[in-house]
């Protein structure tokens, strides 16, 4: 609120620093270009800028010092004196007038220099011209140099001033220099105001807050007011009869009975009479203070009569207010501040005939009526004697009796856990009142799972029937299935149709992967006619194994097979020594058949073989280059082996990581890198 | 462990709540007591201090019963179509569905007086549905394995018939047929034997 917070005044700069500010604030904030080379156009805007914006900044600055800077006949008057008579309301107002005219011709001389520039032709003539500008706006600043700085001062003031609200409850103290006020003040309230021996120790007001009956109370010291005529007085008395004057509060006049503030009772008296105008309408208490220097009783009869008129007048502002003058405590008190003795007795009674005051006025306002029934409380008026209580019915009332001696008589559990103990030693058996149909079964702890299964699923009253019910079903269940279970074995093997079987598939699988490798190798295996045999696969001795495992009589085909195989001269020699129609073929007869077979040139080659004899179909021109053939192998292969490699393909690490090549010391050399 | 994702809640499972009494009766009612969950994912049971508890924003609860399902589980695949999870198998008909004894495992919300008696028969009775349960599970899968069985026997029967000649000629066959497999004979040890006979003569 403006009314009293001042303290929310922008601080007024003085003339130099203004200028500066604004300047400064131009050249940073505008372009700072410019070339004599560039449009005419733009080289006068460039100016005309300058110039608006500094009559700009101006304009804002001197219209925000006038703006927040209070109007004194806008503000409560207990401000606007206060403020007079602190500052002079003329030169206040002059200062604020001075601004106003400097903001003015500001913009007069911009208009008119901004007029000017626009018919500006030459880069140096728009330049003159912005500086002339700016110079006369400066020089106007500095003119009002003096009012800015008075400003500033009384801004600084100002923001020091209370911070009194004039319509909120207020008890003004006021009375003599060096009567107690201070003192009081210091006693009730949270303020620290200073207490010195000499006089004007207080040069201005000062705010404190206390409560009563929950409600708030301002407390305002002011500083001590001598008898002397109105026109005479200073500007801190002043201050104290413009409080006074304006702010509708109890005041508590203080009285130096002791005297020893340096002033009679008779000159406080003279005080009082000479400021009781200003005492109307106003709750006002006489406050005798120092009494533990001079105790009331303990004056001369000239002082009590002079308190007695002074008591005379605070009553007849008691009357005046339409109150009972019941009340003749309220108006003269005592009190000490030194042993605090009657200090809260006069707060208090301040307090209450404020707040007296001011809800009487209220009450007599027109608004009242809106919230009147906040206040009042109607009650029935009792029509007779009768007395008509509450009605209780008997059941409830015994119930209730009941309950309470219940409670008495049981022992609870908490005391049972102290018996025995306490709380880590003692825990309570919570089973111990349930409610089962056999008591034994109380301490049973029952299994939660079992095989998997949690048993609380399987709980079922009737699970013994359904059980049963389950069990017949299975057994029939299992007859059945005992039925099925004999068809179905008429279809089996027998053990050597499954041996058969076995064999089966294992010469079958053979086969398969004889013909698989066969297809890989296919290309890369050289193709030798059969008659050379150079893997010795055509033999008669595996003939005969493998018709005889088929179950034949190979002797047949192999005595067969080897006379095909019989040198000519051989079968000549036969046909001559035999020749009674004996079939050339037959050798069925084992002698001769026997040194045919020694002499047979058919004979399969011995078994060992020169290395580098070459055999026909092999794909090799002669020995020599069978021999450097297998030389060449030999030699492929001789690395590949050293290195334990199982053939070309084969990468394989078996550690990776060696242990002696990756860690240990070295007995000498350096372990640079391993 | 806890862990928050979002504002989902991941428990441990195992919970640390104290029996509770409610007036003066002991009631056989699973609140918070230890009890064995199925695993969302693969149905198996998740035994307490196992797995994790997955509680989502919509307030359902899914039980884990290891980092295998959880996993599973947050690549978003569907347990009715991974094929080692007792949903596909049930799904596909591999494993036994529909079954009295299923009936007797129902969770129960209302609770129970306890009864001693009550409680001895429970155990008993668990044990026998049990082994009642596995016995129809075992038997519906060596049923469903007949056919498989049946079928492969023909074909058995029929490989033998056709692939015969691979280990006994026909010939042999004409003359022995028993399925009895020849043996190898060796002729050039026939003929040594032979040959030695004479010289031992």
């Amino acid at each position: 609120m403006v009314q009293y917070n001042f303290k929310k005044i922008t601080v007024v700069p003085n003339g130099k620093d203004f200028i500066d500010i604004i300047l400064s604030r131009t050249q940073r904030q505008t372009p700072t270009v410019v070339h004599k080379g560039y449009a005419i156009s733009r080289l006068r805007q460039f100016y005309m800028r300058k110039v608006k914006y500094t009559q700009q900044n101006f304009h804002e600055k001197l219209s925000t010092i006038i703006d927040e800077f209070p109007r004194l006949d806008d503000i409560h008057p207990f401000y606007g004196d206060l403020l007079h008579v602190l500052y002079n309301k003329d030169h206040y107002k002059l200062a604020l007038g001075q601004i106003n005219t400097a903001r003015n011709l500001i913009s007069k001389i911009a208009k008119d220099y901004v007029k000017l520039l626009k018919y500006g032709d030459s880069l140096y003539r728009c330049k003159s011209l912005k500086v002339a500008a700016l110079g006369r706006m400066c020089t106007v600043i500095k003119r009002i140099g003096p009012s800015l700085a008075y400003l500033e001062q009384i801004r600084q003031h100002m923001a020091r001033l209370p911070s009194i609200d004039p319509n909120t409850r207020t008890m003004l103290i006021c009375g003599y220099p060096n009567v107690g006020k201070s003192s009081f003040m210091n006693k009730i309230t949270r303020a620290d105001v200073d207490v010195q021996p000499y006089a004007f120790t207080t040069k201005s007001l000062f705010v404190g807050h206390t409560d009563y009956k929950y409600l708030r109370y301002q407390v305002i010291d002011t500083p001590g007011i001598l008898d002397r005529p109105f026109e005479d007085r200073n500007i801190i008395e002043m201050c104290s009869i413009t409080a006074l004057a304006h702010l509708r509060a109890a005041v508590l006049f203080f009285l130096d009975i002791s005297g020893s503030c340096g002033y009679s009772i008779a000159q406080q008296a003279a005080l009082f009479h000479s400021i009781k105008s200003l005492f109307m309408n106003k709750p006002l208490i006489i406050v005798c203070n120092k009494t533990d220097l001079q105790p009331l009783d303990g004056i001369s009869e000239e002082d009590r009569k002079l308190v007695m008129e002074m008591k005379a007048e605070a009553m007849k502002t008691v009357i005046g207010q339409g109150g009972e003058p019941t009340n003749e405590e309220g108006v003269l008190l005592t009190m000490s501040t030194l042993t605090e003795d009657g200090v809260i007795a006069v707060k208090n009674a301040a307090c209450e005939r404020l707040l007296n005051q001011r809800v009487e006025l209220k009450m007599k306002s027109k608004k009242i009526n809106d919230c009147l029934n906040r206040f009042h409380v109607a009650l029935p008026k009792a029509r007779d004697q009768k007395e008509r209580p509450a009605c209780i019915p008997q059941a409830v009332l015994e119930a209730k009796a009941k309950q309470a001696a219940e409670k008495e008589k049981r022992k609870t559990e908490k005391e049972l856990e102290d018996e025995n103990g306490g709380a880590g030693v003692y825990s309570a058996s919570l089973r111990k009142n349930y409610i089962l149909a056999n008591d034994e079964w109380k301490e049973d702890t029952m299994p939660e799972i079992l095989d998997g299964h949690n048993v609380y699923d399987f709980i079922d009253p009737d699970i013994l029937l359904r059980l049963e019910e389950l069990e017949r079903e299975e057994g029939l269940r299992q007859a059945e299935e005992e039925g099925d279970d004999f068809e179905m074995d008429g279809q089996e093997l027998s053990l050597e149709e499954q041996e058969a079987l076995a064999e089966i598939r294992k010469k079958k699988s053979l086969l398969i992967q004889q013909h698989r490798m066969k297809k890989s190798t296919a290309e890369s295996r050289p193709v030798v006619p059969r008659k050379f045999d150079t893997d010795r696969k055509f033999t008669t001795r595996r003939m005969g194994r493998q018709l005889s495992s088929l179950g034949l009589d190979p002797s047949l085909a192999i005595s067969r097979a080897r006379s095909k195989s019989r040198g000519r001269k051989r079968e000549r020699s036969v046909d001559k020594r035999e020749g009674d129609g004996r079939d050339a073929m037959d050798i069925d007869d084992n002698q001769a058949s026997k040194k045919l077979r020694l002499r047979s040139t058919s004979r399969s080659r011995s078994l060992s073989r020169p290395p580098g004899e070459v055999i026909p179909g092999e794909g090799l021109k002669d020995s020599a280059q069978k021999i450097k053939a297998i030389k060449l192998a030999k030699k492929s292969v001789l690395k590949r082996n050293k290195n334990a490699r199982r053939g070309e393909a084969d990468r394989v690490i078996p550690t990776l990581k060696p242990k002696h090549l990756f860690s240990g010391k070295r007995s000498i050399g350096k372990t640079q890198r391993r | 462990m806890l862990k928050s994702v979002g504002h989902n809640f991941y428990t441990p499972f195992l919970s640390l709540f104290d029996q509770l009494v409610l007036g003066n009766c002991v009631l056989l009612v699973n609140l918070r007591r230890m009890r064995l969950e199925k695993c969302w994912f693969c149905s198996s049971t998740v035994y307490p201090g196992h797995g994790i508890q997955f509680v989502r924003n919509d307030a359902k609860i899914f039980h884990f019963c290891r980092s295998k399902c959880h996993k599973n589980f947050k690549m978003k695949r569907n347990p009715r179509k991974v094929k080692w999870t007792k949903a596909y198998r049930r799904l596909h008909g591999k494993d036994m569905t529909q079954d009295s004894t299923f009936e007797f495992e129902r969770k129960r919300n209302r609770p129970e007086r306890y009864d001693r008696n009550l409680a001895e028969n429970t155990l008993k009775a668990i044990k026998k549905i049990d082994k009642i349960r596995s016995d129809r599970a075992s038997d519906h899968i060596k049923n469903r394995l007949k056919t498989g069985k049946v079928q492969r026997q023909k074909e058995a029967r029929k490989q033998l018939e056709l692939g015969i000649h691979l280990v006994k000629a026909p010939l042999a066959l004409a003359q022995d047929s028993s399925l009895c497999l020849p043996k190898i004979k060796d002729n050039v040890s026939q003929a040594q034997t032979e040959e030695n006979q004479p010289m031992e003569e």
